[in-house]
């Protein structure tokens, strides 16, 4: 009867962690299109919310069955599979115990590497050295350290691309149209290709990769037509907007030129006369030129930005689908190893997560985002303006390809560590006016200190939990 | 989560700006305070030169915040190196504006005319090319957005290759002034003729540090 009421209680906690990841972490994602205005704020929370919603019931399974069974071994409890259910319990209340404490402290914990710790806290030190996985665990860390340098290699080079083929050419706008297709077939096809391949099990369709890729890349060739055909239409870059055009500056020279002719052919009366006109001419032809380079310096960049502001809407998706497929097991992995216990008396070694689980997860997540997620996304939003759409698509981009990756490979990694990489990868590509590293700092000392502390707080509220129920 | 807002710091351009505003509005009383100096009304001279150190000691301040607010674990798109120089270059015109008034108090001068006549347009010269160099640092935001290359970065090599002619002209007409001193100098009294040499050296010194600074400027640019 009370191992009943705890796991209501476990399901309970799991939705209040997914809670806290939607109010908390989705405005990463959305935060830059609403501060540049690219998206209002309850277009952009619809948007998060489906694509949250879709990223953990479609791709979420992954990375959930290595926090229920990839770090600590399930079998060596199957003499006592309630030791097993306590330990995740324990693990799970440790995490959002320590969220709570480190939000109080204002320290910028990561989900994924609280549950982490608390998990291999308690599998090392119940189950014993043998009961965990060390060799799973070290590829966790090191995807740790690998995801933030590697998402900010991309969005080094997809903002390293920007500048090169658009804001060093001569018509940044037609350069911008030129490129900006390959950029939405690069979303549309890594989109795709994350949901149908491997991801459509739940709705019980397998297609091998092989097809996959064919699929996705067909979709994003499509889209890459499509937004070819609709940027095409955007407005070009808007001669008429200046105050003198080009043709008047070329048309001047050219009188000049003339004139200049005349000038040297020319004797006495004729040639004072021309020599005037020339002085005249000269003149004008300068001052036209100044004046029509002084108008040309803001329009066409403040242009590009627009153009990546739908380019941008994009990435924040792909962030948000990202965001739902990898986070959503750090709140419902513990939970999906308690249930399975509960509901079939045994340890398994291989983790099913059940599909309503995944879709308590995601709407736990919506939830968050819905009751108080917009709050820290209109925050954010007004916070970072500096990461204008180009910056903006170059960082989400490396970090949503960066997560989608962990996602697939089932590896828990933390969004937020993959989305500061990035950001970090775009100032280095000279994008960003200021980076503060002492930031960095902060975020390193608080990864160092979550591990001990959640693994001691679970062991702990492990012998609490077993102290009241067996 | 605030860690990506965090991560974002203060931009040090905008301030860097504001800066070379307060360094402008030191020069912009430069007309006032010769025009007091020509016409020997000593009364309003001080009041200039008064004035001028005060929009010095701001622009100073404006500095000192700058330097205040730029640790060592800041991260900027240009060299910390190459912005905090281009600030001291910045605050070089500015504490260069002083000297000249303080040079112009020392002494009231007799009315040489040709020598007047020659100043003012000399200082006129002069302030061009700071004016030059400043529409540079105005650019500078317009030079960040697009990481200093491009289409925008040409632009302001031009300007700065058009900062480094005038300098030039500047200088030919200093080489005129010194050539017509030394041809009175013997009537001149030796103070005097130290005063003229001074006050055009002073003069002379604010197109250079003009153009110092747009060639600092043009070293942060990315250009093919």
């Amino acid at each position: 009867m009370e191992l009943v009421f705890l796991k209501y209680l476990t399901i309970l906690v799991g939705l209040y962690m997914a809670w806290n990841i939607g109010a908390n972490d989705v405005a990463n994602a959305m935060g830059t299109s609403v501060g540049s205005k690219a998206l209002t704020l309850k277009k952009a929370v619809i948007l998060a919310s489906i694509l949250e919603f879709s990223g953990a019931f479609f791709v979420g399974n992954h990375v959930s069955e290595t926090i229920q069974s990839g770090i600590v071994d399930p079998t060596i409890f199957s003499n006592d599979p309630v030791i097993f259910v306590i330990g995740m319990m324990g693990a799970l209340f440790a995490t959002g115990l320590w969220l709570q404490l480190a939000s109080y402290f204002g320290m910028p914990v990561s989900t994924t590497h609280a549950i982490v710790g608390a998990i291999l806290g308690f599998g090392g030190v119940i189950g014993g050295i043998h009961a965990v996985y060390w060799l799973e665990m070290g590829k966790i860390v090191l995807s740790w350290l690998i995801s933030p340098l590697l998402s900010g290699l991309i969005s080094y080079g997809i903002f390293s691309i920007i500048q090169r083929q658009i804001f060093y050419q001569p018509n940044p706008i037609d350069a911008t149209k030129k490129i900006a297709p390959f950029f939405v077939f690069a979303c549309f096809t890594i989109l795709t290709l994350s949901i149908i391949f491997d991801g459509l099990k739940n709705l019980h369709l397998q297609i091998g990769f092989p097809e996959a890729l064919i699929l996705s890349t067909s979709v994003g060739l499509l889209s890459f037509g499509g937004s070819w055909a609709f940027f095409r239409k955007a407005p070009s870059h808007q001669h008429e907007t200046f105050y003198h055009n080009p043709h008047h500056i070329i048309g001047l020279e050219k009188a000049a030129k003339h004139l200049q002719r005349v000038k040297l052919s020319s004797h006495d009366e004729t040639k004072k006369k021309v020599t005037s006109i020339l002085q005249e001419v000269e003149t004008l032809s300068k001052k036209v030129a100044e004046n029509s380079q002084f108008q040309e310096s803001h329009t066409p960049f403040a242009a590009v930005e627009k153009i990546f502001m739908l380019l941008q809407i994009l990435s924040a998706c792909l962030v948000a689908f990202a965001h739902g497929a990898n986070d959503v097991a750090n709140a419902i992995g513990p939970v999906a190893a308690v249930v399975q216990v509960l509901h079939t008396h045994t340890v398994l070694p291989h983790a099913v997560v059940p599909l309503w689980l995944l879709l308590l997860g995601g709407f736990g997540i919506v939830l968050g985002l819905a009751t108080w997620g917009w709050r820290v996304i209109e925050t954010i939003g007004k916070k970072i303006t500096e990461l204008t759409p180009t910056r903006g698509f170059s960082a989400e981009f490396g970090a949503a390809s960066t997560i989608l990756f962990a996602s697939k490979l089932g590896i828990p990694i933390s969004t937020t560590h993959s989305l500061v990489g990035a950001v970090l990868g775009v100032g280095l590509a000279r994008g960003l006016q200021a980076v503060n590293l002492r930031t960095l700092r902060d975020i390193a000392v608080s990864w160092i200190v979550t591990i001990p502390i959640c693994a001691f707080l679970s062991i702990v509220l492990f012998y609490i939990l077993q102290a009241i129920y067996v | 989560m605030l860690i990506i807002a965090k991560l974002l710091g203060k931009s040090p351009f905008s301030p860097l700006q504001i800066h070379m505003d307060k360094v402008a509005n030191c020069i912009e009383e430069l007309p006032s305070l010769f025009s007091a100096f020509t016409q020997g009304d000593r009364a309003s001279l001080e009041t200039a030169a008064k004035a001028i150190s005060k929009l010095e000691h701001e622009a100073d301040l404006t500095k000192n915040d700058i330097r205040n607010h730029l640790p060592k674990s800041v991260f900027l798109p240009i060299a910390r190196a190459s912005f905090l120089e281009i600030l001291s270059l910045q605050d070089a015109i500015a504490d260069q504006v002083e000297d000249i008034a303080t040079v112009l108090t020392l002494k009231p001068v007799e009315k040489t005319a040709p020598f007047f006549n020659m100043l003012n347009q000399f200082v006129e010269k002069n302030a061009a090319v700071f004016w030059l160099v400043h529409q540079v640092v105005k650019q500078l935001n317009d030079l960040v957005a697009v990481s200093f290359g491009g289409v925008e970065a040409q632009k302001v090599k031009k300007t700065i290759e058009d900062i480094a002619y005038k300098e030039h002209e500047v200088d030919l007409m200093q080489c005129d002034f010194l050539k017509q001193l030394f041809h009175v100098a013997d009537d001149m009294t030796h103070s005097h003729f130290y005063l003229w040499r001074k006050i055009f050296q002073e003069v002379a010194a604010l197109s250079n540090l003009s153009e110092k600074l747009a060639n600092r400027i043009r070293m942060i640019l990315e250009l093919k």
